[in-house]
């Protein structure tokens, strides 16, 4: 049959999956702390029908062979660790990083897991936890009779009490780096798995040692672009229809053919 | 009888082997750094007392268009397009080297630059491998800066330059894995001549609406050379009605 048809099939599936990753995206559009994704693809191996230089007679070589390409697939998608925009929420409990670095989370199977979104709230034993109500680490309790939490951009977090004077340090907020954010699997939830490609997660003080500074009161939006999402859209759409133009092309030549002969 | 028919299958047979190197190209339409391949016929002529009038059509790839594909801004760091003639150089598993339009690198666990592909990206003292770094930093001519992790922006350290090539017309060609590679088994020089654009990815250089023009007109020549066949068998009919006895 028709190779045709097949190549513009991998061109369909491949365009069906750029359109997943655009509109997941999209329908992140909101989600704190969220990071894009980006279909990347890759043209499929080559048949040689023909080789270059290959013997056409005795004496004499074919100048150019043919290569027949076998279409194209999707060789991945990459997450785009560029900053999201800053929001102002004036809630204490709303952390943002400007710069570098991921907040470390422990799951209820006891693993550590990864994410920039910093919209933390406290327990009923005062700890403070993600909005699943998976606890940060390390660990930070905040007092019953606490006044107001204070975080610094050192990520040291403190508490005023009723009747005391000084401000109480209750913890240190530690924050990871990876060598290749890009490798971090994506777990929902906003959240990150550590993966061989990712590295090893280097842990450290806010704002020293390249991580960056831990802002209160503040969000990280999501880095989708709508603007360069939709532009996306467009094109992957256009895409769409012309590899659906050549499978029903091919269609007809071969409906012709069965037709006429 | 037989000429007719059998000419006019070589047709059919080669706008089908053309219509899959349109097709391959409108399926890349979305591959970065992908470059359209070329799709022709050539006449052959059968050698031979008696058979000279015979000539088939034989298809042929004779090379890829190396048109510059638009610059899309994507503001990665490791996103870098070529921007006129030239190509990066990655190397294969077996240590050779083969050459790529496609800049959208990653860097791995162990800090080597790679390409999408996930083969290493060459730089001028073989694969390119950067320590922790908090920016970075893609020259017009291929150098890579960085700021080392935890040092302030005074301590900017240039790593290593891209290696980038810029071979004449004719001395590339596309290999079986869609990667480029010297005609001669020679790894090219270093070009000091390509310029590169961090930020950029170059999108496929594939002309949608020529591809598209090109598809249907192979459409219409092949009801053409069905045509053909069909007049072929129609001869065969009248012939063989002029000498039935009945």
């Amino acid at each position: 049959m028709m190779s045709s048809l097949w190549v513009s099939k991998t061109g369909l599936s491949a365009q069906d999956t750029a359109l997943h990753t655009i509109s997941n995206n999209l329908a992140n559009v909101s989600t704190v702390g969220f990071k894009r994704d980006r279909a990347v693809f890759n043209d499929l191996l080559y048949q040689i029908q023909q080789q270059p230089g290959g013997q056409s007679s005795q004496d004499t070589t074919l100048p150019s062979g043919l290569q027949l390409g076998t279409g194209v697939r999707v060789a991945g998608t990459q997450k785009m660790f560029s900053e999201g925009s800053l929001q102002t929420t004036e809630a204490p409990l709303d952390l943002a990083i400007d710069g570098r670095g991921f907040f470390q989370i422990i799951t209820p199977d006891g693993n550590t897991a990864y994410t920039r979104d910093g919209q933390f709230h406290l327990d009923q034993d005062g700890q403070l936890v993600n909005s699943q109500g998976y606890a940060l680490e390390p660990s930070i309790t905040v007092p019953a009779d606490a006044d107001s939490v204070t975080i610094g951009a050192d990520g040291i977090v403190s508490a005023m009490t009723r009747g005391s004077a000084t401000a109480t340090q209750l913890g240190t907020i530690e924050l990871v780096s990876f060598v290749n954010p890009a490798g971090l699997q994506a777990a929902g939830n906003n959240l990150f798995w550590e993966t061989p490609s990712s590295g090893s997660p280097q842990s450290g003080t806010p704002g020293q040692d390249g991580l960056g500074m831990v802002l209160q009161g503040m969000l990280e939006n999501s880095n989708v672009s709508v603007v360069e999402e939709l532009v996306n859209m467009v094109s992957v759409q256009r895409a769409y229809e012309m590899n659906s133009r050549v499978v029903s092309t091919s269609d007809q030549m071969l409906q012709y053919l069965t037709q006429n002969l | 009888m037989d000429r007719l028919l059998y000419i006019a299958m070589t047709g059919a047979a080669h706008i089908d082997r053309a219509q899959t190197v349109h097709a391959n190209n409108l399926a890349n339409l979305g591959t970065s750094g992908f470059r359209a391949d070329l799709a022709q016929a050539r006449a052959v002529q059968v050698n031979g007392d008696g058979y000279e009038t015979r000539v088939f059509a034989l298809a042929e790839q004779p090379a890829s268009d190396f048109r510059q594909g638009p610059l899309m801004e994507t503001g990665r760091d490791l996103d870098v397009a070529v921007s006129g003639q030239g190509f990066f150089a990655v190397q294969l598993p077996d240590g050779s080297e083969a050459y790529t339009r496609a800049g959208e690198f990653v860097v791995d666990a162990l800090g080597t630059l790679r390409n999408g592909a996930g083969y290493a990206v060459l730089g001028d003292g073989g694969p390119i491998s950067l320590p922790p770094y908090e920016r970075l930093q893609i020259g017009g001519d291929g150098s890579i800066t960085i700021q080392p992790e935890g040092q302030g922006e005074q301590a900017l350290v240039q790593i290593d330059r891209l290696r980038l090539v810029k071979p004449e017309q004719g001395e590339v060609a596309k290999g079986p894995d869609g990667l480029f590679r010297p005609i001669d088994d020679v790894a090219l020089a270093s070009s000091a001549e390509v310029a590169v654009v961090a930020g950029f990815v170059e999108s496929s250089n594939v002309n949608a609406i020529h591809e598209m023009t090109a598809i249907l007109e192979l459409s219409r020549q092949f009801e053409l050379e069905v045509r053909l066949m069909k007049a072929a068998e129609q001869n065969d009919e009248a012939a063989q009605e002029l000498v039935s006895v009945n």
